[in-house]
């Protein structure tokens, strides 16, 4: 619905020339970007795919059960995020909370699966040092756990906000702009659980490596 | 003959009742073996994907519960030895389906102005070109070896 100069998109008044929201227009330019960003971690790493010549190998440390557990919960807090935008878009600030509160907690989870992965890897001596399978693979991991980190930040901050009184359906763009933010660091997971868990957790020696005897 | 007749052509007086021609009925309901479930989950889908609708906590049930059921199926392909040689291109499809349902549906981008959709989709294929020459150079410089 335009009204000179003005439109109203789900609630939202929008008082510019594009007739879109210049937050989420912002941040949808931003996820842009990290797409690209992400695009060339997951690039390089295919690209060092067998090509370390000393271990641990992939086949050697990867851990796809666990990895699959991490992963539904990241899949089910997206549920989450966009339940608790929906109640806030209704007013129903209680269920709003619950569901904000179940995100957070689903993101520490994810992390605490991710500290244990990272500490379990360095325990057998797989370091981001060791080859290039080590190198590329804490690189993209940490990167997106670190997305994961401030994603969790942020919802904390709005969930101090939600109890202050200050998040409302007025302005739940702002719980909008963090849900994409999420969903976004879900997608890019679904992602690298594909190409670098499942594709890669059979790669053993490739030709001309050296075996791997063991860790500690 | 008549018993022919009987059982297929319907008399509007037989139990049996099984309209065989659309001039014994004309516009049969559902005359597929589903019955009316095949139009009523095509208006269904039609009407969670027009944007008609405004989408509901169950709807969000819904796509999470296809995205678990598809993760359900990429971990078990994955311990099937032999589905083995099909495991690349089954994890890029189930990457990319569960991809597409999530920022469609849950980033709500079906339903959004075409402007973020343009922005995200534009960068997407630079990323998607990065991406492939990385891969590219990979394969016919061999760098990493």
């Amino acid at each position: 619905m335009a009204n000179q100069g003005i439109t109203v998109h789900h609630g939202e008044e929008i008082n510019n020339s594009t007739g879109v929201s210049n937050k989420k227009l912002l941040m949808w330019a931003f996820l842009g970007s990290d797409v690209m960003f992400f695009g060339t971690f997951i690039g390089t790493f295919m690209a060092y795919r067998n090509k370390s010549l000393v271990g641990p190998y992939p086949a050697d440390t990867l851990d796809i059960p666990i990895t699959s557990v991490s992963t539904f919960v990241l899949l089910m807090s997206s549920l989450g995020i966009v339940l608790a935008l929906h109640y806030l878009k209704e007013s129903k600030m209680a269920l709003a909370k619950l569901w904000l509160i179940l995100v957070i907690v689903m993101g520490l989870i994810f992390i605490g699966f991710q500290v244990y992965e990272f500490s379990h890897f360095a325990h057998i001596g797989m370091t981001p040092q060791v080859n290039l399978f080590g190198s590329t693979f804490f690189t993209l991991t940490s990167l997106h756990g670190a997305h994961v980190s401030l994603g969790i930040l942020w919802l904390i901050f709005l969930l101090y906000n939600e109890y202050n009184g200050n998040l409302t359906s007025e302005n739940a763009i702002d719980l909008e702009l963090a849900g994409l933010y999420w969903h976004f660091v879900d997608i890019v997971w679904i992602i690298i659980f594909g190409l670098l868990y499942l594709i890669t957790a059979g790669d053993g020696v490739p030709p001309g490596g050296v075996p791997w005897t063991g860790g500690h | 003959m008549s018993i022919l007749k009987d059982l297929f052509h319907y008399d509007g007086n037989g139990w049996w009742k099984i309209p065989k021609t659309s001039e014994a009925d004309e516009n049969p309901p559902h005359e597929h073996p589903f019955g009316g479930f095949v139009i009523k989950f095509k208006n269904f889908i039609t009407f969670i994907t027009s944007g008609k609708g405004h989408a509901g906590p169950v709807y969000y049930w819904v796509i999470a519960g296809i995205l678990g059921v598809i993760t359900l199926i990429e971990v078990w392909w994955f311990d099937v030895e032999a589905l083995a040689y099909l495991l690349v291109p089954a994890m890029l499809g189930f990457s990319i389906l569960k991809f597409i349902l999530v920022v469609a549906f849950f980033m709500h981008l079906r339903f959004d102005h075409k402007m973020y959709s343009t922005v995200f989709v534009t960068c997407m294929i630079i990323g998607i070109i990065i991406f492939t020459l990385f891969l590219f150079l990979s394969a016919f410089h061999g760098f990493g070896n």
